[in-house]
C-alpha cells in the first residue's frame, strides 16, 4: 500500500517537472482564451467558474488577438481606445519596464521565437537598432497617411533606414531651453521669451550669457545644471554620424562640445550636478545648496516636450513646500535645435496578424482624429472604462502630449492657451513654443550604435572634466572601449 | 529478497530524478550551449550565425580590455576577501571564546548578517546618493574641514574601487561569520580544556587547534567566495553607469560579458566567450585550492 503511494508520488513529481519544462515550448495557446485568466493548469477550477467561462466562446465574433509590448503604460490607453473602434480585436498588452534595460533584454531574447509580440514600442535609445535590423515589417505603404498628417520629417527619418520606413511615432519630442524668469529679469533685465531667444540664439551668445550670469550673481547662479545638458543638442547638430563607412568618426561638433564643456567646468558656469541626480532636481525647485550650505541657483534646463509635465513641473515645488518655482519658467528654442527621447511603433515581420499589426501602427501613430484625441486628453478614464470595464482606475491620457502630426499640432495648440502648463510657464503656451522648435530638428544622424558609443564617451568625458585625465587620454580611453564593444568597427 | 532490493533502488532513482532532470535541462544544457555559442558570431539581431572558431577568444586578447576586467575582478575580490575572512575569524574567536563569555551572540550575529538581506540595487542607490556631488558625504567633509571643496567621489578611481570593496565586504562578512562560528562550535571543547590544562596560550590554541580543524570550512568559504567573486556584478554594475566607470576601473568579468550581450546587436557569441573564460579560470582556481589545501597524510 505504502509503496503504491510512494510510486504515485514520485511519478507525480517527475511529471510535474516534465510539464513545467515543456511549458515554454507549447506556445500555441488557443487564441480565444480570456486574457485575464491566470495560468493554473495544475489546479482544478472551482465549480462556479466553468459556468461563467462558456459565456465567452458563445459570443458570435471570434476576436483576433494582437500582442503589444511596451515599456510605458500609455500604450495600454492606445490599445483600449483601439479596441473601442474595433470590437473584433483583442489587444493583449504587456508592459515591461526599461529602467535597467529589462525591456530591451526581453525583446531581444524573444525575437525570432514564437513568443515574439506583434507590435512593439521602441524608445529613441534603441529604436535605430531595430529599424536597422531585418525583424521589423516595412510600413512604407502608410506614407500617404503620414503625408496627409504632415508628420514631422525627423520622426519619419528616425523610423527609416536605407530608404525603408519601418516605424512611426505618435509623438514628436523636440527640445527647448527652459529658463527661470525671475533670474532672467535680474541678470538680463527681461524675461520675455523673444528677447531671451535673441540673447541665447547661438553658441557664442550662450557662452557669453553664462559669463554674464556668473559675474552678476557672484558665482551663485549657474547657467546649467551640468554640461551634459547640452550634449544632446550638440549631437543633433553634427554633420556626420558616429559611424561613416564602418569607421568611427568624430565630428567637429563633438570636439567643440568637449571644449565648451571644459570651459563650463573650469569657469564655474555649471553646478556639476549630473542629470537625474538630487542636485539637478533640487535646482528646479530652487533648493540647491552647495557643500558649505550656500544656496545656489540653476538658470536654465535643456528639456524636451515630455520634460515639462513629467520632470520640471513635478519637481518645481520643494518637498517641504518652502519653495515653488511654478510660473517662474520661460521656454525658448535655445541655441541649437534638438530632440530627446520619444516612442516609435513597429510591427514585427513574422507576426501572425501582420495586416492587423500594421493597421494598429497606422492608427496609433498617423490617424489624425486619434492624435487629436491623444493631445487633447479625450481618452479619460471614463472613456476607456466604456470600452473595457476592466481598465484600472488610474489609466487615462492627460492632455498635453506633443503629437507628431503638424496638421494636428496646428489645430490643437490654441486649446492650450489657458492650460495648467501654460500658467506654469508664466502664460506661455508650451504647445506653440515646441511647435516652433520641432520643424528645425534633424534626426538623420541617429544610428543603432549611438547609445553604446555615447555612453563610453560620457565616462571618459567626465574624468577629463574632473581633471583626472588629459584630453588625449580621454580620446584614447573612449576609443579603447568602443573597440571592445564593436569588434568589427574600424577605430582610427 | 533480490526483488525488494532492486525495487528499493528503483525508488531511489525516481526520487533523485527530478533533480537530475532539472540539472540536465537548466544546468548542463546552458553550459554546453554557452560553449557552443562562444565559437560562433551569433547575435540576437541577425538571423544567421557562422562558426568562427576561436576568433571570439582572439578578439578578447587582442586588446587590454578583457585582461583589465580580470585584473579588476581579482583586485576587488581579493581586497574584500582578506579582511572578510580576517574579521570573521576574529569575531568568531571572540564569540566562541569561553574566557570572554560575550553575551547576546545571536543578536550580534543577526546585526552582522543584516546587510546581506538588503537588495544590492538599494545599497548601490544608497551609496550613489551618499557620495554624489551634492550628497551628504561631501557636505559633511566640507563643513568639518576635511575637504576644501566638494569632489566627485564616483569619478575617482581609487575611491570608487574602495567603495565597491567596502560594500562587498560589508554585505558578506556576516554570512562568513555565521559559517566560521558554526565550524568553531563543532570543535570539541575538551580539546581546548586539555590545552588550557597544559598551559597553552590563546594564540597557540588558535594556531594548533582551531585553524587545523577549521580547514574544511575555510576551504568551503574560500571556494564559494571565489566563485561568487569571479561573478561579481550587481554592486559595480549599479553603482556607476553600468560600464564600470570611471575609466572601466570597476568593470568586472560579468559586466564585460553583459556589455557584450547588451550592445546594440546583442553579441551573445562574444559574450559567451567571456563566460567560458570565467568558467575555465574559476575551475582552475578551485581545483588549485583543493590541491594545495588537501589533507596530507
Amino acid at each position: 500500500m505504502r509503496k503504491t503511494v510512494l510510486f504515485i508520488l514520485s511519478l507525480l513529481i517527475i511529471s510535474s517537472l516534465l510539464l513545467a519544462a515543456c511549458g515554454p515550448a507549447a506556445t500555441e495557446a488557443p487564441p480565444t482564451e480570456a486574457p485575464a485568466a491566470p495560468e493554473e493548469p495544475a489546479e482544478e477550477p472551482p465549480a462556479e467558474e466553468p459556468a461563467e467561462e462558456p459565456a465567452e466562446p458563445e459570443e458570435p465574433m471570434e476576436k483576433t488577438v494582437l500582442t503589444l509590448w511596451s515599456f510605458t503604460n500609455e500604450m495600454e490607453t492606445m490599445a483600449v481606445a483601439y479596441e473601442c473602434l474595433h470590437p473584433e480585436v483583442d489587444i493583449q498588452f504587456t508592459m515591461i519596464p526599461m529602467t535597467d534595460g529589462e525591456y530591451q533584454t526581453k525583446l531581444l531574447a524573444s525575437l525570432g521565437t514564437a513568443d515574439a509580440p506583434d507590435v512593439i514600442a521602441l524608445e529613441a535609445a534603441f529604436v535605430k537598432e531595430y529599424v536597422e535590423s531585418d525583424f521589423l515589417a516595412d510600413v512604407g505603404d502608410l506614407m500617404p497617411m503620414a503625408e496627409a498628417a504632415e508628420t514631422f520629417p525627423f520622426v519619419i527619418d528616425v523610423g527609416t533606414h536605407d530608404g525603408v520606413t519601418k516605424g512611426y511615432s505618435f509623438q514628436a519630442t523636440p527640445g527647448g531651453l527652459f529658463y527661470r524668469r525671475s533670474l532672467a529679469q535680474e541678470y538680463f533685465g527681461t524675461d520675455d521669451p523673444e528677447e531671451m531667444q535673441a540673447l541665447l540664439s547661438d553658441l557664442d551668445k550662450f557662452v557669453e550669457a553664462a559669463g554674464v550670469i556668473k559675474e552678476k550673481s557672484g558665482g551663485d547662479t549657474y547657467m546649467v545644471g551640468t554640461s551634459g545638458a547640452f550634449w544632446n543638442p550638440f549631437l543633433a547638430n553634427r554633420e556626420q554620424p558616429w559611424v561613416v563607412d564602418n569607421t568611427l568618426t568624430v565630428d567637429p561638433m563633438v570636439e567643440k562640445y568637449v571644449d565648451i564643456a571644459k570651459l563650463f567646468r573650469d569657469e564655474g558656469y555649471e553646478s556639476q550636478a549630473e542629470q537625474w541626480t538630487e542636485g539637478w532636481f533640487a535646482g528646479m525647485s530652487d533648493t540647491l545648496v552647495d557643500a558649505e550650505g550656500n544656496p545656489k541657483q540653476i538658470f536654465a534646463y535643456f528639456l524636451p516636450t515630455w520634460g515639462l509635465p513629467y520632470v520640471l513641473a513635478q519637481n518645481a515645488a520643494a518637498a517641504d513646500g518652502s519653495t515653488d518655482t511654478s510660473g517662474d519658467w520661460g521656454l525658448i528654442e535655445g541655441p541649437l535645435p534638438y530632440q530627446w527621447g520619444g516612442t516609435w511603433m513597429g510591427a514585427l515581420k513574422d507576426g501572425d496578424n501582420l495586416e492587423l499589426a500594421k493597421d494598429f501602427v497606422a492608427w496609433s501613430t498617423l490617424d489624425q482624429e486619434h492624435l487629436e484625441n491623444w493631445a487633447l486628453g479625450v481618452y479619460t478614464n471614463e472613456y476607456l472604462k466604456e470600452c473595457d470595464p476592466e481598465v484600472s482606475d488610474d489609466r487615462l491620457q492627460p492632455p498635453g502630449d506633443f503629437v507628431s502630426s503638424q496638421v494636428v499640432v496646428e489645430k490643437v495648440f490654441p486649446e492650450f492657451d489657458d492650460s495648467e502648463l501654460t500658467s506654469f510657464l508664466g502664460g506661455l503656451n508650451p504647445y506653440a513654443a515646441f511647435g516652433k522648435a520641432a520643424p528645425l530638428v534633424n534626426a538623420k544622424l541617429m544610428q543603432g550604435s549611438d547609445d553604446a558609443i555615447q555612453r563610453a564617451f560620457e565616462d571618459a568625458r567626465d574624468q577629463y572634466l574632473a581633471g583626472t585625465i588629459t584630453k588625449e587620454e580621454m580620446w584614447a580611453q573612449w576609443k579603447d572601449s568602443v573597440r571592445a564593444l564593436f569588434p568589427d568597427l574600424i577605430v582610427p | 529478497m533480490n526483488l525488494s532490493l532492486s525495487k528499493r533502488n528503483y525508488y531511489g532513482y525516481l526520487f533523485i530524478a527530478p533533480f537530475i532532470i532539472g540539472f540536465l535541462i537548466f544546468g548542463l544544457y546552458p553550459v554546453y550551449n554557452t560553449l557552443y555559442l562562444s565559437f560562433t558570431d551569433t547575435t540576437l539581431m541577425t538571423r544567421e550565425a557562422n562558426f568562427i572558431g576561436l576568433q571570439n577568444f582572439q578578439r578578447l586578447f587582442a586588446d587590454d580590455f578583457f585582461m583589465k576586467a580580470v585584473r579588476n575582478t581579482w583586485l576587488i575580490w581579493g581586497l574584500n576577501f582578506i579582511p572578510q575572512i580576517g574579521i570573521a575569524l576574529l569575531l568568531s574567536v571572540w564569540f566562541t571564546s569561553t574566557r570572554l563569555k560575550i553575551r547576546g551572540i545571536g543578536g550580534w550575529r543577526a546585526v552582522f548578517y543584516l546587510p546581506n538581506l538588503l537588495m544590492p540595487a538599494a545599497i548601490a542607490a544608497l551609496f550613489f546618493s551618499l557620495f554624489s556631488f551634492y550628497g551628504p558625504v561631501n557636505q559633511f567633509l566640507v563643513r568639518v574641514g576635511i575637504l576644501p571643496e566638494a569632489m566627485h567621489f564616483l569619478q575617482d578611481v581609487p575611491i570608487t574601487r574602495s567603495l565597491v570593496i567596502f560594500i562587498q565586504w560589508w554585505m558578506w562578512f556576516g554570512s562568513t561569520v555565521i559559517i566560521v562560528m558554526a565550524g568553531m562550535t563543532a570543535i570539541p571543547i575538551s580539546l581546548y580544556e586539555a590545552a588550557m590544562v597544559d598551559g597553552a596560550s590563546s594564540t597557540q590554541m588558535f594556531g594548533r587547534i582551531t585553524l587545523p580543524l577549521l580547514k574544511p570550512i575555510l576551504i568551503f568559504i574560500f571556494v564559494t567566495s571565489l566563485v561568487g567573486g569571479m561573478q561579481m556584478f550587481d554592486i559595480p554594475f549599479l553603482l556607476t553607469d553600468g560600464r564600470g566607470s570611471p575609466g572601466s576601473s570597476i568593470m568586472t568579468n560579468n559586466i564585460l560579458m553583459y556589455m557584450k550581450f547588451s550592445s546594440s546587436r546583442g553579441h551573445i557569441g562574444a559574450a559567451s566567450s567571456v563566460g567560458v573564460l570565467i568558467f575555465i579560470m574559476t575551475t582552475i582556481c578551485a581545483l588549485g585550492i583543493f590541491y594545495f589545501l588537501r589533507e596530507r597524510d
